[in-house]
């Protein structure tokens, strides 16, 4: 990336933090009241983004996949870059949910008083997994420039470095060996834990009955595959900002084309099983989503612009990396309209006959359009994510072009 | 033509009802309410009951009741159905909540710690009934035009008599602003705090066409047990296997 890209990106993070500070002001002050959602659609777009970042964060877990599963040791050269991705999507991920919560500061009451037969508390479990696992992972996979850094009379704060390194002040082959064995071990537990916290973010909207789309077996995998797909793409984008690996690109662009064809397939089926079953409460949902009021984030955003022009440019230009490239971007920009119509239909729906005909109230009604401040809020979230990453991929060695950073990559 | 009048006014017997049940131990109590639909005049006493009870906030009810219009102009009819929360006896609402905060309690009554709820609001999604709203921190008064009060200040003369919280639970709960249970999920408890007293829900008082009976189902000599025989008797979305503990009279 050059500068003046990345100088446009810090400033228009800055800006987004500034706009935002606004919303996120008014969340801190009037907790949830200035939120447009209500009690018959409680999610909204918080959530949603919630999901996108969720998705965003499998990165990594495709990029391990294809290092272990499949074998593709080439994919180890990115594993920092997408270590780094998974932390600051983890971070904008637990920002948006505690911000959704009514009573904030009392989610330390995760670990006091947890339910088990609660999926949420097992994403609770999964997320810190994740955190943990990818801390350590991105340190074990810096600490070695960090080190060197240290010992860079030309770098500037390297007292900073020093603290990151934990006091580290040689790093010799047998520690880069040692290293090693670690990342190898905390990657192949990625692969388990990766797959449950995915699994369970589905699970956590499957298990709920009387919900016609998201109460099915397909959920958890279709959440799966829609984090691989948008997570991949992330990757992949980057990669190609950051990395200029063309053949690394290919690669990734192949593992996205079979991920996007498989997310459409299940997603054409999901529609096919719903109307056929022609369940009042199914048709209605899925009418919302394919007829409703924002029919064009299905259509339009997601199927032509998220969907159809990505397929296009990696069946018809697979050796192009530009071409790949913007696939991906697509991919990721579009992705948030996957996840919103993933959980509003399934809530703007009443439960009982007769409810829109009672108690007339702008918070019990299922017409929701987010408002200004959740915008605003999420504004502010993201520009922290894209500052976070920018000055991460500046002042810390997450894109380290030294062979030895690579060699110990994975 | 004889009048066979009734010896007593129902809210008499199931007063009496509550009287027995409240020498029982506890846990062998089980609260049950049984509404009869073709009773329902479509009032909402017992909403607004409820409401003025429950010092509910706007957005916030726990007991709605349902219409419907059936048929076309000129065969038109009117339905209502009064939804409390069912209290079921296998609630999914319960089951979501990831710090415990939502339970049943020993009579059978789905209750919510107020102190201990995030608000995450995933009950609120997961009940089939849509029997729990959240708090949004709304107010009556909201936006309404003040005047600098002269002895107790602007503020507290707009929304005093909104302040006040709820005596929900049997608690004194910190005056309404920004402690609990504002960001928490809210729904109906049966008005237990009323129960403690020997007095009946809100509601079951306030119904002016008698529709709603309440008492212990495991006492046999009570109200509730022997409607509970009616051959008239379902409860909502029987398929779920959510089995309620409020039931309806066809």
């Amino acid at each position: 990336m050059n500068g003046t890209i990345f100088k446009v990106l810090i400033g228009l993070a800055v800006a987004g933090l500034l706009a935002g500070s606004w919303g996120m002001g008014e969340r801190l002050i009037y907790g949830l009241n200035p939120v447009a959602f209500g009690s018959y659609v409680p999610w909204g777009l918080w959530v949603s983004f919630y999901l996108f970042f969720l998705g965003l964060s499998a990165g990594a877990f495709l990029v391990t996949t294809m290092t272990y599963v499949f074998g593709m040791k080439r994919f180890e050269v990115i594993a920092r870059l997408s270590a780094f991705t998974v932390l600051i999507c983890l971070l904008c991920e637990v920002l948006f949910i505690t911000l959704d919560l009514g009573r904030m500061e009392r989610i330390y009451r995760f670990l006091l008083t947890p339910s088990f037969s609660s999926l949420m508390t097992w994403m609770f479990v999964f997320f810190n997994a994740m955190l943990v696992i990818y801390a350590i992972k991105t340190f074990l996979l810096a600490r070695g420039d960090l080190v060197r850094w240290v010992g860079d009379p030309a770098r500037r704060g390297r007292s900073i470095y020093r603290l990151l390194a934990l006091g580290l002040t040689s790093y010799d082959a047998s520690a880069w060996a040692r290293e090693k064995r670690m990342v190898r071990l905390l990657s192949i537990l990625s692969l388990p834990v990766g797959l449950l916290f995915y699994g369970t973010n589905g699970a956590f909207f499957a298990i709920l009955m009387n919900r016609p789309i998201w109460n099915s077996a397909l959920t958890p995998l279709l959440f799966i595959m829609a984090a691989i797909l948008s997570g991949g793409a992330l990757v992949t984008f980057l990669t190609f900002l950051f990395m200029h690996d063309e053949e690394l690109i290919h690669g990734l662009g192949r593992a996205i084309l079979f991920v996007l064809v498989t997310f459409l397939f299940l997603q054409a089926m999901q529609f096919f099983v719903g109307y056929q079953t022609g369940l009042a409460m199914t048709v209605t949902t899925l009418n919302l989503i394919a007829f409703g009021p924002y029919w064009y984030s299905f259509w339009i955003v997601h199927l032509l612009i998220g969907s159809l022009i990505p397929l296009i440019l990696l069946t018809t230009r697979p050796h192009d990396s530009r071409a790949v490239a913007w696939a991906c971007f697509l991919i990721v920009a579009t992705f948030l309209s996957v996840r919103f119509n993933f959980v509003i239909p399934d809530l703007a729906i009443y439960k009982l006959d007769g409810l829109e005909e009672t108690f007339f109230h702008p918070r019990l009604r299922t017409n929701y359009v987010p408002n200004l401040n959740e915008w605003l809020v999420s504004l502010w979230i993201v520009s922290l994510g894209l500052l976070a990453f920018l000055l991460g991929t500046r002042w810390l060695p997450v894109l380290s072009p030294e062979k030895e950073g690579s060699e110990h990559a994975i | 033509m004889a009048w066979n009048l009734p010896v007593e006014d129902q809210l008499v017997r199931m007063q009496r009802d509550l009287a027995r049940a409240q020498k029982k131990n506890p846990p062998d109590i089980k609260w049950s309410m049984i509404i009869d639909v073709a009773k329902c005049i479509g009032c909402h006493a017992c909403t607004i009951a409820c409401v003025s009870e429950n010092k509910l906030p706007p957005g916030v009810v726990y007991r709605p009741v349902l219409e419907e219009e059936i048929g076309h102009y000129p065969h038109v009819r009117r339905r209502f159905l009064p939804r409390p929360c069912m209290h079921c006896q296998n609630p999914p609402c319960t089951k979501v909540c990831p710090v415990t905060a939502t339970y049943k309690n020993a009579q059978g009554v789905t209750i919510i710690r107020y102190e201990r709820c995030i608000g995450c609001r995933y009950c609120l999604v997961a009940c089939p009934y849509g029997a729990r709203t959240s708090d949004f921190a709304e107010w009556y008064t909201k936006g309404t035009p003040e005047l600098p009060g002269r002895l107790v200040g602007r503020k507290t003369a707009s929304e005093g008599y909104e302040s006040d919280p709820a005596a929900e639970y049997g608690k004194k709960w910190p005056k309404r602003g920004g402690g609990s249970p504002i960001g928490n999920a809210r729904k109906c408890h049966f008005c237990l705090h009323r129960l403690a007293v020997g007095m009946l829900p809100a509601c079951v008082t306030s119904c002016v066409g008698r529709a709603t009976f309440f008492g212990d189902r495991n006492d046999p000599d009570s109200l509730v047990f022997s409607l509970l025989s009616s051959p008239r008797i379902h409860r909502l979305k029987e398929e779920l296997g959510t089995q309620p503990t409020v039931y309806y009279l066809a």
